[in-house]
C-alpha cells in the first residue's frame, strides 16, 4: 500500500469539496446543532423556567448512580454534578454528528465517480481496490473531523462560559478523551468504510446513505441509555468499544475490497 | 511486447471477444479495427488489465495479468479509455498531477508541463475542466494517458471529437511514440485515421477476422490490380483490353480511360503488356498498382457470406 497514491487521491477529493462547499454543509449544520443544542438543555430551559435541573428527582437519581461510576463528578454541587454529567453524554452527539454528515459526502464518493465516468481512467492506475477507498473514507472523514473539533472547542469553551463553576474541568477527563478522540473517529470511519462499500455497488448515492446512517443508532440507544440512568459507560469500557470500533474498520477495509468488482463497474455502468 | 492468446470474453451468454490472438511489438502501431459492438473495447480493456479473460491470455513483455503483477504492468501503461472520464470541478493541470502521483512520476510538475504544453493546453491550465470543450477534454485525457510516459500506449477512439488539425497533432504524436519504441493499439472505427497511422491492423468483429499490413490485406482481398490510364479513349479501349488479355492479363476491366487489371506474375507481365498497348497505338499516361481503399477491404471482410441457394 502506497501512502503517496492514498494522498494524491485524497487530495483531489479535498480539492472537489473546497470547489463545492455546500458538499460540507451538512456535517457543518449537525456540528452546530449538536454544540448548540445541549446549551438549550442543560442551561437554557432551566433559566427559562426557573428549575434547577438538580432538583428533578429523576436526574438527582441518574446522577448519584453516575457518581459511583465516573470520578470526576465527585465534589461538584449537586447542580454543578448534573450539568456535567448531562454534558458529557451529549458529548456522544459529536459521534453522531460527523458521521451523519460525512456519509453524505462518503455516499456520492464512488457513485459519483461512477456517474461522472470517472472511475474507469482511475483504475488504469497502479493505485490498489484498497488505496483507491481507503483515499475515499480518510477524505470524507478528515473535513468532518476538522469541522468537529472546531465543534468541540466551541463547546468546551461554552461550558466555561456558561455552566456552574467547576463543570469544565469536569468534562476534561481521560473518559471524554476516549470519547472524541479515540471512539468518535473509529466510529467515522467504520461508518464511512461501511458507506464506501455499499455506494460502490448501488447506483444512487442515497441508497448508501440511507444504510449507512444505520450505523447511527447504536450510538444514540448509548446517549439515550446513559441519559435514562440506565447504565453508564466507563472509560474502559470506552476503550474497549473504540479497540472494537477500530478493528470493525479493517474488517470493513477487507469487505470492501472484496465486495469491489472492477469488472462489474466497468462493464455494467453505463 | 504485448501479446494477446486466444483471448476469449464472454458477458453472460454473450461472447463479446472470442479466440482472438495478435502480438504487438514496441515501435509499432497497431490498429483495431471493427465496428460498434465487435469487442474493440473489451479487447483494450483486457489488454489494460482492467478485466481478466475467460480464456487465453493476455502479456505484456511476456508477463500476464495476474493479483501480484497488476499494479505493476498497469504502471507501464498508458490508456485512453472511451470516454475522457475527466474531473469537470478540477483544474486542468490538477486532473494532471493527480494522475502523476498515482503513476509515481518523478518529477510530476515537470511531467504535467511537458504534456500540457504538447498538447497546447499550457495556457488553459487554471482553467476548470467543465469550461474545456469536447476536444480539449480529449486533448487532456490523452495527456493524462501520456503523463507517466508509458511503454504500452493503448488508445480508444482517440481522435473522437477533435478537428482536423488537432487530429492531425494526435496522429503526428503517435508517428513519434513509435520512434519511440512504444508499443501502440489503437482502436477505431475511423479507417482513414488507420491508414495513415498504423503498421499493421486487426479486424475484428468478435473473432478476428484479419489481421496484417493495410497493403497486404488489399491484395489478400482484392488481388494485386495493375492500372493503366490512357491519354486518349482512342484506339477503343475494349480492342485494347482483348489485346492485353491475350498478352495474359486476367480480368480486365474497363474504366473511363483506364484498363485494370490482374496479373498473376507482375513483375515478368506487366513490361510485356505495357509493349502490347504501346504496339497497338495506346498513348499511356500512368502505370500504378491499384490500391482500393482500406474501407473496401473493412466493408467486404465485414460483409455476412451469401447463403448457398
Amino acid at each position: 500500500m502506497k501512502p503517496d497514491r492514498i494522498a494524491a487521491l485524497m487530495g483531489k477529493e479535498l480539492r472537489e469539496f473546497r470547489s463545492s462547499p455546500a458538499a460540507v454543509l451538512p456535517v457543518v449544520a449537525l456540528v452546530v446543532l449538536c454544540t448548540l443544542l445541549p446549551f438549550v438543555v442543560v442551561v437554557m430551559l432551566p433559566r427559562i423556567t426557573g428549575e434547577s435541573m438538580a432538583s428533578d428527582r429523576t436526574i438527582q437519581q441518574v446522577v448519584a448512580f453516575a457518581r459511583t461510576k465516573l470520578p470526576g463528578l465527585a465534589g461538584l454541587s449537586p447542580r454543578a454534578a448534573a450539568e456535567a454529567f448531562l454534558f458529557q453524554q451529549f458529548l456522544f452527539l459529536f459521534l453522531v454528528a460527523p458521521i451523519v454528515g460525512a456519509v453524505s459526502l462518503a455516499a456520492y464518493s464512488v457513485v459519483g465517480e461512477k456517474q461522472g465516468r470517472t472511475l474507469e481512467p482511475l483504475l488504469t492506475t497502479p493505485m490498489t481496490t484498497a488505496e483507491l477507498l481507503i483515499a475515499k473514507v480518510l477524505a470524507a472523514f478528515l473535513p468532518s473531523l476538522v469541522i468537529e473539533l472546531i465543534g468541540l472547542c466551541v463547546y468546551f469553551a461554552l461550558v466555561w462560559l456558561l455552566a456552574a463553576p467547576g463543570v469544565g474541568a469536569a468534562l476534561f477527563t481521560g473518559r471524554s478523551a476516549i470519547l472524541v478522540g479515540l471512539l468518535g473517529p473509529f466510529a467515522s470511519l467504520a461508518a464511512l468504510q461501511m458507506t464506501i462499500a455499499i455506494s460502490s455497488r448501488v447506483n444512487d448515492p442515497r441508497s448508501a446513505q440511507q444504510i449507512a446512517v444505520l450505523l447511527v443508532l447504536p450510538l444514540v440507544i448509548v446517549l439515550v441509555g446513559q441519559i435514562a440512568g440506565a447504565f453508564v459507560i466507563t472509560s474502559t469500557v470506552l476503550l474497549l468499544m473504540s479497540v472494537g470500533l477500530g478493528a470493525v474498520w479493517v474488517l470493513l477495509i477487507l469487505f470492501s475490497v472484496a465486495l469491489f468488482e472492477r469488472e462489474t463497474i466497468l462493464t455494467r455502468w453505463k | 511486447m504485448i501479446s494477446a492468446q486466444h483471448v476469449t470474453r464472454r458477458f453472460g451468454a454473450r461472447v463479446a471477444v472470442d479466440d482472438v490472438s495478435f502480438e504487438v511489438r514496441a515501435g509499432e502501431v497497431f490498429g483495431l479495427l471493427g465496428p460498434n459492438g465487435a469487442g474493440k473495447t473489451t479487447t483494450l480493456r483486457m489488454l489494460g488489465g482492467l478485466i481478466p479473460p475467460n480464456g487465453g491470455t493476455v502479456t505484456i513483455d511476456g508477463r500476464p495479468f495476474t493479483r501480484e503483477t497488476a499494479a505493476a504492468l498497469r504502471a507501464r501503461i498508458g490508456f485512453l479509455t472511451e470516454t475522457p472520464g475527466l474531473w469537470d470541478n478540477l483544474t486542468v493541470e490538477d486532473n494532471l498531477a493527480v494522475y502523476a502521483r498515482l503513476f509515481d512520476v518523478p518529477g510530476a510538475a515537470n511531467a504535467v508541463e511537458r504534456v500540457l504544453r504538447l498538447f497546447g493546453l499550457w495556457d488553459r491550465r487554471t482553467d476548470r475542466v467543465v469550461l474545456l470543450s469536447k476536444g480539449m477534454k480529449q486533448k487532456l485525457a490523452l495527456a493524462r494517458a501520456l503523463v507517466h510516459d508509458p511503454q504500452v500506449v493503448l488508445l480508444d477512439e482517440p481522435t473522437a471529437n477533435l478537428d482536423p488539425q488537432t487530429a492531425r497533432t494526435v496522429r503526428d504524436l503517435l508517428r513519434d511514440l513509435r520512434t519511440q519504441r512504444r508499443a501502440i493499439v489503437v482502436s477505431t472505427h475511423n479507417l482513414d485515421e488507420v491508414e495513415r497511422v498504423a503498421d499493421r491492423v486487426g479486424l475484428v468483429n468478435t473473432k478476428l477476422i484479419a489481421i496484417g499490413e493495410p497493403a497486404t490485406l488489399r491484395r489478400d482481398v482484392f488481388g494485386r490490380r495493375l492500372r493503366v490510364r490512357l491519354m486518349t479513349p482512342s484506339p477503343p479501349l475494349p480492342d485494347l483490353a482483348a489485346v492485353i488479355g491475350r498478352a495474359g492479363a486476367q480480368d480486365v476491366r474497363i474504366d473511363g480511360t483506364a484498363l485494370s487489371m490482374v496479373l498473376e506474375s507482375p513483375d515478368r507481365l506487366t513490361p510485356i503488356v505495357i509493349r502490347r498497348l504501346v504496339d497497338a497505338g495506346a498513348e499511356i499516361r500512368e502505370v500504378y498498382d491499384e490500391e482500393p481503399p482500406l474501407e473496401d477491404v473493412y466493408l467486404r471482410l465485414l460483409k455476412p457470406p451469401v447463403a448457398p441457394a
